[in-house]
């Protein structure tokens, strides 16, 4: 196949700017790849090909033969070839696309005003761009009203263009088949069969590929303008998959989670759970919203400098032996909040005492790929702590062994052995227990310093997902005055202990854990910022369990 | 002049014949399917392709170059479908064979099986057609005991199973990338080509789609000096004989089998014995609803795919609906495009749309809410359809719109003139 | 839910196809005409399962095709057709007529449960228009008296 000078794959030219192509590429599939703008409602890249919106028309100028095709093409259902050439912007083309953005606006309500789509609807976007501003039609629409299809979701029929990507979505993607296309020519509708709820855990997904406001979140109605909506890059932290998310949020408050693209791992997608995962963030009643210390039985609000040298004094009176020193934390802590609480107590108490939760878990087995974003693991970051050689194992046999010792001085990061009673009462009994972490919980119960940290939409940070791909989050609203994020409270009851450390940001400590910790050599915070990267020296995890996904 | 040439009902004009296969024997039949066993499949396709012979179904695509698309070496089983999915309003020709002569046409089923190295061909019947679809089940029954299907028939080691499936009622399953789909027990939805059929059709598998009438002829091509017989019927690229089915105002409607260089006003006159009541011709729908109208003073043209293309409009599927000086032309549109509205799949947008909206203009129009500005409307959403949809559905329905507010402007402002 | 001589048909017709679902439409036909003309929810089950689709689809296929209902019909299923051969030579008169003899609009079903009407498109009788059919019989080039002996005839 000629290659031009410059490119590795065979080119086509789309308005005089040349494209690179797979062979066997769609026209519209490489022209997005390359940032071009083609409108298109039913083309979606992770389904099959329809081609029945027809906004996407091209004019083919030359058909690679040195012939124009006869008439405009759809972009989405036509292989680019080599030699083509594509035009996107002639007045053939425009002609086109306003017309076939006035049949869509035939039967579609002028409701933006009360449609949560508003903002990042394509329909709106593309009448706004190519349509012709005015309706001849002068009938009365296609009336079919709300539906409630699911827990998730509300179908409001009336703005459904019939671009059938939901339909696809629940018979390819997911496979539960709760869609259909009902009926035919303008009566057609794309919806469950009689009102049927809907049961497959990915409900949003289908908001989110609906061009239009027909499936919204329910989650999500009447609550902001899209476009006021501001958004940041994150990780999901329901589970360990570690879906790519954006955060969408506004005046410090959180409003929905978004997938983000990224083949890796999750595609487009995001389950249900996951999308839920956004409440906990705007949670405040249960929120340790400063340090506090334990004055005559009761937890009181103290400064920052006066819990770190509480802790100080009462760490240099107790002079505990290594064994005296434990160290509890979830799973749902950072890399670098693992590494530098196993650095604490390596640092200072000489211990290697650090333990957390592990756990079997089952993933999921399925012909559909989305079953398999779904674990039982539901935190975000077990792979991060296996890398980190934290101890831990399925029956907390380790720790129990551990605690059978005279405790003197443990530190809690977050929420780790919730339901081990037994574990709890042991601790209980040690000279002092320093709780981090962000809710209030059975073990800020029972300490005697809480230091109020952060959640990981208001601080940076990296996890290890299950395939032990690095993934970092990014801040995306701002955190409570009196709180601090977990690796510098590490950083600083460190230089209060007498071992400082100067790390300037989350980043500083990744980068220093590449450097120390073999799973992570070779890693740069660049590196995974965008889509992450996958430990170059990978942890077996003798606690998965995979099983067959039921649907 | 007023006879007809007999091909496809040389027994259904026979008043003795009684469709049996024994009698279909006696006239001749399966001789060509002896012959045909004895040829490579290739040099049948040749024959076919010599013939000139071009579908029947309406798109008048040459029956021998849609088969040498075929493709080949894929390791899948390849399939012929006849397609007896008669829906085009006007058209009755298939209905006619099947139910009549089931016979000559399962021969040409089994030739063109053949042909293409088929085992299993089906016909797609339209739902409706309770008749035929008995007459074929009947016919299929017979062969099989005959030992003409099945396991090796005449001793040809060419095994071949035929299997009648009915449609249940879409227009849009005529068309052949939709029958297939509901062929495999879906929504009649038309697919994106390509692929083509003859490279993915049936299950994915190359198949071939054609029409009742065209494979009806495939036992006359394949005859003793078939080809040449064939292309003389009619002048060059527009050979053989076909089946009209005339309907409307003439006094004696019906399917006749016509040489392709028989003028169209012979055809209302003579054949038809003009329009009755005696009236005068207003204008003749020549090939299907779907194909544009044509006035009276057009009508003096061969009625063939060529002559007819040359006047701006189609043979289709040879189905002539004559109307007379009293026909209602703006109701006769809003039927036509009613029934485009009924029948479109909806999957497409400027079909789904436009068959609804366009049929709403027209209705005005009938209820004295016309106007010039609509008019234009009605042309332009019509012709916003033509070329922009996924199958010809749209240019079906964007046709009959706009030649008949170009041919007619007058019939429409009858409707506002007075205002 | 197939009688034991339909499900021989049933049997016989998914030996005539590669995938199962490909008799899904024949299959429909011969339940629907077990259940009296009209197909339920539990009908659609029962071939669903028998052509290893889901449900969905069985509905998405029926909705399609006008000849699979969900209502159903009369014993004598009138279906007139209308469609342009037919409405040149007097179709929609014909329906209109039908209508009025009966005293129902099409698309439904007299009180007694004998006659229901449907407006047809094409029925592909062209020629010999205006065409009814009755359930599975056609009749050709009917009149408004033609269609009252009939109807008169049928409700004996």
């Amino acid at each position: 196949m000629p290659l031009f000078k410059g490119f590795n794959m065979p080119v086509f030219d789309i308005d005089g700017e040349l494209v690179e192509y797979e062979p066997g590429e769609k026209i519209l599939s490489a022209a997005l790849r390359c940032g071009k703008i083609i409108p298109h409602y039913c083309y979606h890249p992770g389904m099959s090909i329809v081609a029945t919106c027809r906004m996407c028309l091209v004019d083919v100028v030359d058909m690679g033969n040195g012939r124009p095709a006869p008439k405009l093409q759809t972009a989405c259902s036509m292989d680019a070839t080599e030699g083509m050439k594509v035009e996107t912007l002639n007045p053939k083309v425009e002609e086109g696309r306003k017309l076939v953005n006035e049949f869509l606006l035939v039967n579609h309500p002028l409701d933006c005003p009360i449609c949560d789509q508003s903002g990042e609807c394509t329909l709106q976007d593309y009448a706004f761009e190519y349509g012709s501003g005015k309706s001849e039609m002068d009938y009365s629409k296609r009336v079919s009203g709300w539906r409630d299809i699911g827990s998730f979701v509300a179908l409001e029929r009336n703005r459904c263009i019939q671009c059938s990507r939901c339909d696809r979505f629940t018979r390819e993607i997911t496979g539960t088949n709760e869609f259909g296309m009902f009926n035919r020519g303008h009566e057609l509708t794309v919806d469950t069969y009689a009102d049927r709820p809907m049961t497959n855990k990915f409900q949003g997904n289908m908001a989110d590929i609906c061009p239009v406001g027909a499936i919204t979140e329910k989650e999500f109605r009447f609550k902001r303008r899209a476009w006021k909506l501001k958004k940041n890059r994150s990780i999901c932290t329901g589970c360990s998959t570690g879906c790519n998310v954006t955060i969408e949020h506004d005046r410090n408050e959180i409003f929905r989670l978004k997938p983000h693209e990224n083949q890796s791992v999750n595609k487009w997608w995001l389950c249900d759970e996951g999308r839920l995962t956004y409440r906990i963030m705007n949670e405040r009643k249960t929120r340790i919203h400063q340090p506090l210390g334990r004055v005559e039985g009761k937890l009181e609000g103290i400064s920052w400098e006066e819990a770190y040298s509480a802790i100080a004094e009462r760490v240099g009176d107790l002079s505990a032996l290594p064994e005296e020193v434990l160290a509890l934390t979830d799973t749902h802590a950072s890399n670098e909040e693992l590494f530098l609480l196993q650095k604490l107590l390596k640092d200072i108490f000489s211990s290697d005492n650090i333990f957390c939760p592990l756990p079997t878990w089952e993933q999921s087995e399925s012909e559909f790929f989305i079953n398999t974003l779904i674990t039982t693991d539901n935190t975000p970051n077990r792979a991060g702590a296996l890398a980190l050689k934290i101890k831990g194992d399925a029956k907390s046999t380790k720790l129990k062994k551990a605690i059978e010792n005279e405790l003197k001085v443990v530190f809690v990061l977050g929420n780790p052995f919730e339901a081990e009673v037994e574990v709890q009462e042991k601790i209980k009994r040690a000279q002092l227990v320093v709780h981090l972490g962000t809710f209030h919980n059975s073990w800020s119960e029972i300490a005697d310093v809480v230091l109020s940290g952060q959640y990981y939409s208001e601080k940076e940070g990296t996890f290890t997902n299950k395939d032990q791909r690095v993934q970092a989050t990014e801040i995306a609203v701002k955190a409570l005055r009196r709180t601090r994020p977990e690796w510098q409270i590490l950083m600083d009851l460190s230089a209060s202990l007498g071992h400082g450390n100067s790390y300037s940001s989350s980043a500083d400590v990744f980068n220093a854990m590449t450097e120390q910790v073999k799973s992570f050599a070779d890693l740069s915070y660049a590196e995974i910022r965008l889509f992450g990267k996958e430990l170059n020296h990978k942890t077996k995890d003798s606690g998965m369990k995979v099983v067959k996904a039921h649907t | 002049m007023a006879e007809e040439t007999l091909v496809l009902f040389k027994n259904i004009r026979n008043p003795k014949y009684d469709k049996s296969l024994s009698a279909y024997k006696k006239s001749g039949g399966f001789k060509s399917l002896k012959k045909v066993f004895g040829m490579k499949p290739d040099e049948v396709v040749q024959e076919v392709k010599e013939s000139g012979i071009r579908g029947r179904g309406g798109a008048g695509f040459p029956t021998g170059l849609k088969w040498s698309f075929m493709a080949k070496g894929t390791g899948k089983p390849s399939y012929l479908v006849a397609n007896a999915d008669e829906s085009e309003p006007g058209t009755c020709k298939d209905r006619e064979l099947m139910l009549k002569d089931p016979h000559m046409f399962l021969e040409g089923l089994m030739i063109g099986c053949y042909a293409i190295g088929c085992h299993h061909g089906y016909v797609y019947v339209r739902g409706e057609y309770f008749p035929s679809i008995k007459s074929l089940n009947e016919a299929v029954d017979e062969l099989y005991a005959d030992g003409l299907l099945g396991l090796d028939p005449m001793g040809s080691g060419f095994n071949l199973d035929i299997t009648i499936h009915t449609g249940a009622g879409a227009y849009i399953c005529g068309e052949e990338s939709a029958l297939l789909d509901s062929l495999e027990g879906k929504r009649g939805h038309p697919r994106v080509k390509p692929p083509f059929p003859a490279v993915s059709g049936f299950n994915g598998c190359p198949t071939s789609v054609n029409n009742v009438e065209t494979l009806a002829c495939m036992p006359f091509i394949l005859g003793d000096n078939g080809v040449e017989d064939f292309k003389n019927f009619g002048p060059q690229n527009n050979s053989g004989t076909h089946l009209v089915s005339l309907s409307g105002h003439v006094n004696r409607p019906g399917v006749y089998e016509l040489r392709m260089d028989v003028n169209m006003k012979d055809i209302i006159y003579e054949f038809g014995g003009g329009i009755r009541n005696g009236k005068k011709l207003k204008g003749v729908i020549p090939g299907g609803s779907s194909s544009p109208v044509m006035t009276a003073d057009e009508v003096d043209v061969l009625y063939n795919f060529d002559d007819l293309a040359k006047k701006g409009t189609m043979m289709g599927s040879s189905a002539m609906m004559v109307f007379d000086e009293d026909t209602d032309v703006v109701k006769l549109l809003h039927r036509i495009t009613r029934f485009y509205a009924h029948e479109s799949c909806g999957q497409c947008t400027p079909c789904r749309e436009g068959t609804h909206w366009s049929r709403q203009i027209i209705r005005d129009f009938l209820n004295g809410n016309g106007s010039e500005e609509k008019l234009l409307r009605l042309n332009r959403v019509g012709g916003n359809m033509m070329g922009t949809t996924l199958c010809a559905l749209g240019d079906a329905a964007a046709m009959p719109i706009q030649s008949f507010v170009k041919k007619f402007p007058e019939e429409f402002r009858k409707y506002y003139a007075t205002v | 839910m197939f009688s034991k001589d339909i499900q021989t048909q049933v049997d016989k017709l998914l030996s005539h196809y590669p995938i199962r679902q490909n008799a899904l439409i024949p299959i429909l036909h011969l339940a629907q005409n077990e259940n009296e003309g009209w197909l339920t929810e539990a009908w659609m089950q029962h071939v669903a399962d028998i052509c290893e689709v889901p449900l969905t689809h069985v509905e998405g296929v029926v909705t399609f095709y006008t000849m699979f209902r969900l209502k159903p019909p009369g014993k004598y299923h009138l279906q007139v057709c209308t469609c342009v051969p037919c409405c040149l030579v007097g179709g929609t008169e014909l329906l209109e007529h039908t209508e009025k003899k009966l005293g129902i609009h099409a698309g439904h079903t007299t009180d007694d449960g004998i006659f229901s009407i449907e407006e047809m498109e094409c029925i592909g009788a062209c020629s010999f228009a205006p065409a009814v059919i009755v359930n599975e019989d056609y009749h050709e080039q009917v009149t408004p008296e033609s269609m009252d002996k009939m109807i008169d005839e049928l409700r004996k």
